[in-house]
């Protein structure tokens, strides 16, 4: 019985047609398949569909519940609008990667059991490396194989902890997993490993600022949404109110705002950014709360939105100046102000200004916290609420459209992007601002009741203060703001030369060790084939030898012996000079084979 | 472009006079409601929103100065 055709299979299945297509048709396919999707998901009803016998397990494909179907939302909408934004690519494999990473996505999303779970996982991340590699540049390779390490080990993480998960409980379902400290929660520990990896946080979030900025214009614009907000939602199934990730949370908030001050990319400035407001989500699944959990599902909602809108400001930027660095951008406003707007409605969505899609969702993480009596937690989160505006809407805007009065760039070549592009970023920007002005219809579709009134008066002004004085802050400091041509080292240090120099200590070092001791012992073996040579003689010669050396200091006469020795070396092996009874060989025989008695009958009475 | 800039700064003023101005009084009528002490103080969120806005700034550019920023071709040479 099929009730409804999986979301996912529409985009993985479909991805299948597009390199058949072309021109027109094509086009016209690419937007209807996420409107399809869409439509499907609207018509669905709640519930637990398509099971798969495996063996003893049931594989559930199809558990559609609220929260399910807010994130399956959420990611066919935003699909829609990243696809209408590369809908100029002619590269078939783009786009066919593009549609197996948001339908492994879904896949993910409605997965019911731990198996499916892990399949679409893995399939997301091998799918979304493509669109890092297809920018097909020498540091886009690099970081893709630093990405797909990352992602592996993740998964690993994965599946070691669903297998231990499988031992200790029987079960494959796919619901929350038990916390708490000891060996006995190994499973739900190298789970919640697998899951942070994806959801970047600190200190495994490297992959995340290294890889996306160097993926193809249009590609970091899908990476920007699936993988660390199905790793979210995830968060929520798996682990809600897990304290640890309240922590976690606000450390990734404040780490981001830190980080987007140093950097000199525009792009990967906006991917620290990510991992900043990824960090209200975590720390309102760590919350735990009904409210928190909202909050987190909801900012996930917006955040795909604005993120999106901000990554395709740069990438436009980045597509018709071929510059990525604020040490060369600057003076585009005259040249390109419908994106610059377009692009600021992003800013102000990120930064929370009320009637932004921001505003609705992120105060009401803050505002859980405030609720559980989480003072510290209230100040960081608010505190990284400063230094995303101060970033993303302040300094990002200015060294890139303002700060110079004419572009470094030729000026025939900067002008507004082609017209998908803008309409993408047109139907971003609506979006952003719709959930903004009615928050109503986000929060009728989040997972659990909503009692918050984000229009509060206290709220309204509170977040106005802030960032309006937030403004005078950057206004006075802007000098110190301007781009450095640096990077800034990150914990991909570890892997990218800790890892180096480890390697090197085992290709230099270690083995030039182990090729000692090979030697060593070829050497005691050769001396052995030596001594059989002719036994008589070698013993002559070693007694000699050591005779030379020792008695040599107290008897200056034996130094005539060392004349015997070099004679006797030379010689060796020669013929045997003394002959010795056969008699002498059969005693040396039995003496050996007592040995071996002595050390039979000893052996478990007095050594083991 | 001067005389606007002029313009706009008059009315960051105002704005920022307004913001302020309404904090005062609504904190008069939502006091009931502050889940922190701090959040008794009027106008706190602008306080710390400047103070938080210059201290990001100036302990990131410290922190980068004197330990993680390196020149862009690092992981070249290293």
């Amino acid at each position: 019985m099929i009730e409804w055709m999986h979301p996912g299979l529409i985009f993985i299945l479909g991805a299948l047609l597009i390199p058949v297509l072309k021109g027109k048709w094509k086009k016209i396919y690419l937007l209807l398949l996420p409107i399809v999707a869409l439509i499907d998901l609207l018509y669905m009803s709640k519930g637990v569909f398509w099971r798969l016998p495996l063996l003893e397990y049931e594989l559930v494909f199809g558990r559609v519940d609220q929260l399910s179907l807010v994130f399956g939302y959420v990611f066919v909408i935003a699909a829609f609008c990243m696809t209408l934004y590369a809908l100029h690519v002619k590269e078939d494999g783009q786009h066919v990667a593009a549609f197996l990473y948001v339908g492994s996505t879904l896949g993910v999303v409605f997965a019911g059991d731990l198996f499916t779970l892990y399949l679409f996982w893995e399939v997301m991340a091998f799918s979304s490396l493509f669109l890092i590699w297809y920018r097909k540049t020498k540091a886009s390779s690099e970081a893709g194989f630093r990405y797909i390490l990352v992602h592996i080990f993740g998964g690993i993480c994965l599946l070691a902890g669903i297998i231990l998960h499988l031992q200790n409980t029987g079960s494959v379902a796919f619901d929350s997993f038990n916390w708490g400290t000891g060996w006995g929660y190994l499973s739900s520990y190298f789970i919640f490993v697998g899951f942070i990896i994806n959801a970047a946080v600190p200190p495994l979030h490297a992959w995340l600022s290294d890889a996306y900025p160097e993926a193809t214009v249009t590609g970091a614009v899908f990476l920007t949404a699936f993988t660390t907000k199905s790793a979210i939602y995830v968060l929520i199934r798996g682990f809600p109110g897990v304290e640890l990730l309240i922590w976690l949370g606000a450390i990734m908030a404040v780490y981001g705002v830190i980080y987007a001050v140093l950097e000199n990319d525009i792009r990967r400035l906006l991917a620290y950014h990510i991992i900043s407001q990824v960090g209200y989500m975590v720390a309102g699944v760590g919350i735990g709360t009904w409210m928190a959990l909202n909050g987190s599902a909801a900012h996930a909602f917006c955040h795909i939105f604005y993120k999106a809108l901000l990554f395709m400001g740069a990438g436009v930027v980045i597509e018709m100046t071929g510059r990525s660095k604020f040490t060369e951008l600057g003076g585009l406003y005259k040249y390109m102000p419908l994106t610059f707007w377009l692009y600021m409605i992003g800013a102000f969505s990120i930064s929370g200004f009320p009637l932004f899609n921001g505003f609705v969702s992120k105060t009401m993480v803050v505002e859980s916290a405030a609720q559980s009596h989480l003072p510290i937690i209230w100040l960081m989160l608010e505190g990284a609420s400063i230094g995303t505006f101060l970033h993303t809407g302040l300094k990002v805007p200015y060294l890139t459209w303002f700060a110079r009065k004419e572009p470094v760039v030729e000026a025939k070549a900067v002008k507004e992007p082609p017209k998908n592009m803008l309409a993408a970023m047109g139907v971003t920007a609506f979006l952003c601002v719709f959930i903004g002005v009615f928050p109503q219809a986000l929060y009728g579709i989040l997972p659990y009741p909503v009692e918050y009134a984000p229009y509060a008066a206290g709220h309204v002004v509170a977040m106005s203060q802030l960032l309006l004085f937030t403004f005078v802050g950057f206004w006075l400091l802007r000098r110190m703001l301007h781009g450095t041509p640096t990077i800034t080292l990150d914990t991909d240090w570890f892997y990218r030369i800790a890892g180096k120099r480890f390697i090197w200590f085992c290709e230099k070092p270690l083995l030039d060790f182990a090729d000692s001791i090979d030697k060593a012992l070829k050497d005691i073996a050769d001396s052995f084939v030596w001594f059989s040579r002719n036994p008589t003689a070698a013993s002559r010669i070693m007694v000699l030898t050591i005779g030379a050396v020792v008695a040599r200091p107290f008897n200056p006469a034996y130094m005539h012996y060392e004349r015997d020795l070099e004679e006797l070396r030379r010689m060796y092996p020669g013929e045997s000079v003394h002959r010795v009874a056969i008699g002498t060989g059969v005693l040396l025989v039995l003496m050996f084979f007592t040995l071996y008695l002595v050390i039979y009958l000893t052996h478990g009475v007095l050594w083991v | 472009m001067e005389i606007e800039k002029k313009y706009l700064f008059r009315m960051l003023y105002v704005c920022l006079a307004a913001s302020v101005l309404a904090g005062v009084l609504v904190n008069f009528h939502e006091q009931a409601h502050a889940a922190f002490l701090w959040q008794e103080i009027p106008g706190f969120s602008a306080i710390y929103g400047f103070i938080g806005c210059i201290l990001i700034i100036v302990v990131s550019k410290a922190l980068g100065h004197h330990w993680l920023q390196k020149e862009e071709d690092y992981y070249e040479k290293h």
